[in-house]
């Protein structure tokens, strides 16, 4: 009870208010928050401090501070100080701009939020008040379709039982009304509760309310979640418990890890790189200073007088500050948030792309993190989930096997119109959908006295969480699975139609005659557990229990009967690529019950670790029958895996299946070809334990089937056990093959699991069956550690939230199950075979188109730079800069970067047209090689542009001409040749960027400027400018032209 | 375009939000407009580069950069240049002596004279440079050190010159005028052109000294303080000379829309060269009528008042004289470069020719790029 500290007084205002929370900088005092929502960061006061300090988190703006820094030395600034500062202002106000554009929208809709109207009740009965003003400890009045708008205890309802239905999309994304219950005591007054302090646990809730010196339990049954909709209630009453920020949806709302890719992280090496390496050539050019000082400077007797008062060595330290300064445009400052701009840019693409656009559903695919962009075209392991990502999951009620009787036909052998519709025009309820074409099975049903199979339909009719909602006269069920709907939609077909439920009871029709049942308790259904059970007492108190078969045939009675025959027919259905799930029952005797439901109530009062008592319940079962749900695959998967596997992608699928089902579905979405050998279970794993290539696999024609990889997590997180790579669970005797388990601890045998990998690069395809949520995510963090490649996951479930957070790259499906796949993910889709476009098309663009981008970044700004490096042989070492200053200010900013010329090319580039992708897919291999942006290739630029550079500055120099102009044409004429796909709007940003530079030279040469600060702007005298660059153009061009185009020819040619 | 496109994702953005305030609204389709920059079809013109393109493009290259530098080159050859070395540093020289002990601070200039002759008639208007070598004018510290405030007119900068002058700002308490090394170290030798006839008779020859500077500089950059019209020596009054100079600023010359800090040679002195190697206009000799050379093949003797010292830094001065054409001085590099690039097309061009005549059907079948 100590931990229930968080007291709420209700209608208490004065109470809470006094203890209200505030906060200044970092110290906080009080505890009840109010239900202000403050999404925003920036305050008028805060927002220049904030943002300068989160921009200046960027090594390349600290770089540039410095270089600002430095230059405002007179003895040591080379350049003066507006050649940093203003591209430096630039930037950050580019930047600055956008952060407050981004937090002026949060603030609009956090008062929009904040504004919302709800009931308080006051003395004078309920008033109208927004959001912001709601208190801890207010009784709230909700309307139908209202949202919650904080933390509450429900108190009371208008519906019977005090029942009220909520939507939790907006929470965990699932669409499903739920059910939440007041306590009987609450509905007419209440004084004071005691619960736990906030916490982000969603799904659990611990509380205890005192009234009339009782104590009542409070679970999470009880509690409106902020964010909550109230659906078909029409009225509901609330008390307050946690607002604002200590509101669990808010409690939830961590910070994500930012995930980076490959380049920006080989970007960040190449641009401590450049610092290094300009380090290095002030250092040597410095040494050429003194060197110059020493011998030289003295014999003219004008530098000897200005720098006599210093010592050589004195200078030679200046010089070498003067040099850091002169070079510090090789760093390309604006890359970064030209970089942001282009990855928005690509993800935007994505989001108007018409082919990943699904009309069925009206959704477009959505980039929710638009800094991935160029590792969708480096991807080599597509870790998939099966269910509903390469299926439909659009279930179809195929088969069953009840009393080892199979009833059914398998899809394949049975088209749907070969065989005529089952009559069920004596059931009121059914509303067709029912492909379900064995009429033996209805017979059986109708006729009296076939205990098993009414009891088995009686129990897919009970055992469920479904909801039903009249609609014209007929039950529409919501389900939070859509099997569960299928089973209970085929129940109704079939007779047994659930009607309604309470809290407590649930309302059968079956065949016509309706019957209620008490609802003693739920056992729920969980991921670990994957079993679900209702105890309900029809006459007599029984359990019943469904779940997938390995659970339930475990516990079963040791004397069942037709375990033989429904093992054989789980094998059948699994062959037919059908879903499974194990149907049982239990009598409970009374004693039982009342002394396990004390025990229950008990253990949730203390720990909340039902788990095991569930466990005690769910045993001794008596098995009913197994039923077998088709999914069929989606559209265009297998061509999409086949196209994939032809781009060298490794497609792995993981899936909580069987073996069986999972290679069924393998080899029907052509991950695996007919002739595939498989290698699984004892051998896999004589293979891992003997030697990886011990096996002779071709490659090719080998699939590797990792069957029932269990991590058990330790204590501590890092120690991670993989057991069991067998072909079947080992504990059960009555699985087919029952191999002895193995453990194989990866922490204390690395080698195994590389060993893992490496045979897995052998192989065709990995197939993972029988794993959970977090062994998806073991496997995918398996490969991240022993390969250093692109993985990306894909999957439409909760379940595979683990695993899509873990991959490189996070795919989610819009699918049946709810969105919480889509909230984690990086990007999103409605359909799986979009996935080819995504990857061999924008994948492969955004890479190429960034990897040129970046180099050619890199190479302007560095062969920028380098030619004052050779000018520094020609000037005595002295940082006399060779470019104009304003020209070096503009440069990075203005003429070469920032409005188009980076840009554009960089988003409208295509080396191959989207039909040309898709019909080479090997064409990919190139960035699942990482060949466009490797050092090799960096360091390739960087010779180029040291090349340019000594062009640059030798060429003028024998033509006896010196004007930066020529820098400009060149950087601009590299930019023509690289582009090689000419849209207007490159035309445009050519045109542009030229004539940016002729009316900034024009105006920067003005007289005017000249008379107003005669220091800063030189004043050159253009009209001889331009007369000379017209001249040394061409001779400077043209070499370079040369030179492209015949490696280009030859390499055509050899 | 671009900003456009940027802002239409910014209200995508927020729709979602919006919708779930406003619970489900206006079911608006979500389906992307069918642009062609929205689906990325621009219509674009994507050079493939095939032998059909780059042989032509070779051989269209050659034939057009070799005849331009060709012409550049005969151009460049056409024009006449004649160089003189008059440092002294050699024993032999006739200035030998006046390199000796030239000096900044020798108050009597030394004069000497040095016979060369030319070879062939220099027609239309000749120019006459001097040449230093070795001589850093680009150099930071030298570059900087100067007030282009103070040469612009502004009297307050006459009075009170920038901090970049530096040692060369103020002399016995007084602000130089003009401040700085670059004017300190201002050319002082005086050349002096002779014309030795056949018979022995020496004719000077008239040198232009306006006209060597940039219009804009002179007009614009260089301005005398307190305008043209007034007595220079008093607007300078309060003011002391460069150190190493003989005469005040306003001394330079007696024509006053030449003196002061207009003064050309001031001027062209002042823009400092980029190479530590260079030349600089000195004089201009005009074309005297369309019947005579300007000058004529024969002897000529340089009168030369030796003033700058060089050899502290193994300097050299020159004396150069040139022809100018339409593409400006004598420059055989343009056109050597453009043959050069030229030539190389040209040859590139056959040995592919050869190349694809040879191997060039091997391939045509696969039309994959890369």
């Amino acid at each position: 009870m100590e931990d229930l500290s968080w007291e709420v007084r209700a209608n208490n205002r004065l109470f809470h208010r006094k203890q209200r929370r505030r906060s200044c900088l970092c110290l906080h005092r009080g505890r009840y928050s109010d239900n202000v929502i403050r999404s925003y960061k920036y305050s008028a006061l805060t927002f220049l401090p904030l943002s300068l300090f989160e921009q200046f988190q960027r090594i390349a703006n600290i770089y540039f501070l410095c270089i600002v820094v430095l230059q405002s030395i007179p003895a040591i600034s080379t350049l003066p100080w507006y050649t940093t500062m203003i591209p430096l202002l630039t930037v950050l106000s580019v930047r600055g701009f956008k952060d407050l554009a981004d937090d002026l929208a949060r603030r609009h809709s956090d008062s929009q939020i904040n504004r919302q109207p709800c009931d308080l009740l006051t003395n004078e009965g309920f008033t109208s008040v927004q959001w912001k003003d709601v208190c801890v400890g207010d009784v709230l009045r909700l309307h139908k379709d209202q949202t919650v708008p904080a933390d509450l205890l429900l108190l009371t309802t208008t519906e019977p039982h005090s029942l009220c239905y909520i939507e939790t999309s907006d929470i965990d994304g699932e669409t499903n009304l739920k059910i939440r219950q007041a306590l009987a005591v609450t509905h007419q007054e209440l004084s004071q509760v005691w619960c736990e302090e906030p916490n982000s646990h969603l799904h659990s809730f611990k509380g205890v309310l005192e009234w009339r010196d009782m104590r009542h339990l409070l679970d999470t049954g009880h509690i409106l979640l902020r964010g909550t909709v109230l659906r078909n209630t029409r009225v509901a009453y609330g008390l307050t418990i946690y607002t604002g920020l200590d509101s669990k949806i808010l409690q939830n709302c961590g910070q994500t890890a930012v995930k980076t890719t490959q380049v920006e992280r080989t970007l960040n090496k190449v641009v401590v790189g450049i610092v290094l390496l300009v380090l290095l050539f002030a250092l040597l050019l410095a040494v050429g200073a003194g060197i110059f000082e020493a011998r030289v400077a003295p014999g003219i007797e004008a530098l000897a007088e200005l720098g006599g008062r210093y010592t050589p060595v004195y200078k030679v330290f200046l010089t070498f500050w003067g040099y850091i300064i002169l070079l510090s445009p090789s760093m390309p400052m604006s890359l970064y948030i030209t970089f942001e701009l282009v990855h928005v840019i690509h993800s935007l693409f994505i989001g108007w792309d018409l082919d990943l656009y699904d009309g069925g559903v009206d959704v477009p695919a959505h980039a929710r993190s638009t800094t991935l962009n160029e590792e969708l075209g480096q991807v080599r392991y597509l870790l998939s989930d099966k269910t509903g990502t390469l299926t439909e999951n659009r279930l179809i009620f195929r088969q069953c096997c009840v009393a080892g009787v199979l009833y059914g036909l398998l899809a394949v052998s049975c088209p749907p119109h070969s065989s005529p519709p089952l009559d069920l025009s004596w059931n009121p309820f059914s509303c067709g959908g029912l492909q379900f074409s064995d009429k033996r099975l209805v017979d059986t049903l109708r006729k009296p006295g076939s205990p098993d199979v009414r009891e088995f339909f009686k129990a897919l009719a009970l055992c469920h969480t479904v909801m039903a909602e009249w609609k014209d006269g007929a039950p529409v069920y919501q389900a939070a699975s859509p099997d569960e709907e299928t089973l209970v939609g085929a129940a109704r077909e079939l007779g047994w139609v659930f009607l309604s439920r309470t809290r407590d009871s649930m309302t059968l029709s079956e065949l016509g005659h309706r019957r209620q049942y008490q609802l003693l308790a739920l056992l729920d259904f969980t991921s670990q557990r994957r079993r679900m059970s209702v105890l309900g007492k029809p006459g007599e108190l029984k359990l019943y229990c469904k779940g997938a078969d390995i659970v339930i045939l475990e516990r079963l009675r040791k004397d069942s009967t037709y375990c033989e025959s429904t093992e054989k027919a789980l094998e059948v259905f699994s062959q037919g690529c059908l879903r499974t799930l194990c149907v049982a029952v239990r009598s409970v005797q009374e004693g039982l019950w009342e002394e396990w439901s004390r025990a229950l109530e008990l253990a949730a009062m203390t720990t909340g670790a039902s788990d095991d008592l569930y466990d005690n319940m769910e045993r001794e079962l008596t098995l009913l029958g197994v039923t077998a749900i088709e999914d069929q695959l989606q559209v265009g998967v297998p061509e999409t895996i086949a196209t994939l596997r032809q781009a060298g992608i490794k497609v792995w699928v993981l899936t909580g299946d069987k073996k069986e089902t999972a290679v069924n579905v393998g080899f029907a979405c052509r991950l695996l070809d007919p002739g595939t050998r498989l290698l699984q279970g004892e051998e896999l794993r004589s293979g891992l334990k003997t030697h990886g290539r011990a096996h002779e696999c071709r490659e090719g024609h080998l699939a590797l089937t990792l069957a029932d990889i269990l991590i058990l997590r330790a204590r501590s997180k890092r120690h991670i056990l993989y057991k069991g790579w067998t072909g079947n669970q080992s504990k059960h005797t009555t699985s087919s093959t029952p191999p002895p388990s193995l453990q194989v601890e990866f922490e204390e045998q690395p080698e195994l699991g590389k060993r893992f990998i490496a045979l897995s690069r052998q192989c065709q395809a990995v197939l993972c069956c029988r794993t959970t949520p977090s062994q998806k995510a073991g496997v995918v963090q398996l490969i991240r550690k022993y390969t250093s490649s692109i993985t990306m996951a894909i999957g439409d479930g909760a379940n595979d939230v683990n695993m899509i957070k873990t991959a490189h790259i996070g795919v989610g499906l819009n699918g049946l199950e709810g969105g919480q796949a889509v909230q984690n993910a990086d990007f999103s889709l409605a359909k799986f075979h979009f996935l080819r476009k995504l990857l061999l098309v924008h994948g492969r663009w955004s890479y190429r188109r960034i990897s040129v981008f970046l180099r050619y970044f890199l190479y302007k700004t560095s062969s920028f730079a380098f030619v004052h490096v050779w000018f520094a042989f020609c000037n005595g070492f002295s940082g006399q800069p060779m470019y104009e200053t304003w020209f070096i200010t503009l440069y990075t900013v203005l003429y070469t970067s920032f409005p188009v010329q980076c840009l554009l090319p960089s988003l409208s580039w295509q080396d191959v047209s989207a039909e040309g992708s898709l019909r080479w897919p090997s064409l990919y291999q190139l960035g699942v090689g990482r060949q466009l942006f490797n050092p090799r290739l960096l360091a390739g630029t960087f010779l180029y542009s040291i090349y340019t550079s000594l062009v640059l500055f030798f060429l003028p120099l024998s033509v006896f001409c010196f004007s930066a102009i020529d820098f400009q044409t060149f950087s601009i004429t590299v930019l023509i040749l690289q582009t090689g796909y000419w849209t207007m709007f490159n035309v445009a940003a050519i045109v542009f960027s030229m004539s940016m530079y002729f009316l900034a030279t024009l105006i920067l040469h003005s007289p005017l400027l000249h008379t107003i600060a005669p220091a800063d702007f030189y004043f050159l005298g253009t009209r001889r400018f331009l007369a000379a660059w017209h001249l040394t153009a061409p001779s400077l061009t043209g070499p370079h032209s040369v030179s492209n185009q015949g490696t280009s020819c030859i390499r055509r040619h050899l | 375009m671009m900003a456009s496109g940027y802002s239409a994702k910014e209200e995508d953005g927020h729709l979602p939000g919006a919708s779930g305030a406003a619970g489900s609204g206006v079911a608006k389709s979500k389906k992307p407009d069918n642009t062609a920059f929205k689906q990325q079809r621009l219509p674009a013109w994507q050079p493939i580069l095939t032998a059909g393109t780059v042989l032509p493009a070779f051989f269209v290259i050659g034939l057009i950069f070799i005849p331009i530098g060709i012409g550049l080159y005969v151009t460049s050859n056409n024009i006449k240049e004649f160089e003189i070395d008059y440092t002294g540093a050699d024993m032999s020289s006739p200035c030998f002596n006046c390199s000796q002990s030239s000096s900044w601070n020798s108050t009597w200039p030394c004069r000497c004279s040095i016979a060369f002759t030319l070879d062939q008639p220099f027609e239309s208007n000749v120019f006459m440079y001097y040449g230093l070598s070795n001589f850093y004018q680009n150099h930071r510290r030298y570059v900087k050190s100067r007030d282009d405030s103070q040469l612009n007119g502004d009297k307050s900068s006459l009075k009170n010159p920038s901090k970049e002058c530096e040692p060369y700002r103020t002399s016995d308490n007084k602000p130089i005028a003009p401040c700085g090394a670059i004017a300190n170290s201002l050319f002082n030798d005086t050349l002096e052109l002779f014309y030795i006839d056949p018979n022995g008779t020496r004719t000077q020859i008239p040198l232009m000294k306006k006209g060597i500077a940039w219009w804009t500089d002179k007009h614009v950059k260089f301005r005398n303080p307190g305008g043209t019209n007034l007595n220079l020596s008093t607007v300078f009054q309060g003011t002391a000379k460069p150190v190493n100079w003989h005469k005040s600023v306003y001394e330079l010359d007696a024509d006053l829309e030449n003196n002061g800090f207009i003064n050309e040679d001031f001027i062209v002195w002042m823009r400092t060269a980029a190479l530590p190697t260079f030349r600089k206009l000195y004089r201009i000799i005009q074309k005297k009528s369309n019947m005579t050379p300007t000058l004529p093949r024969g002897n000529y003797t340089l009168d030369i008042t030796y003033n700058y010292p060089v050899l502290s830094f193994e300097g050299r001065k020159r004396m150069i004289l040139s022809t100018i054409s339409w593409m400006g001085g004598k420059n055989p590099f343009l056109g050597l470069a453009y043959i050069t690039v030229g030539s190389v097309c040209f040859f590139l061009g056959v040995v592919l020719l050869i190349i694809h005549h040879k191997y060039g059907n091997r391939n045509n079948s696969a039309d994959i790029p890369n």
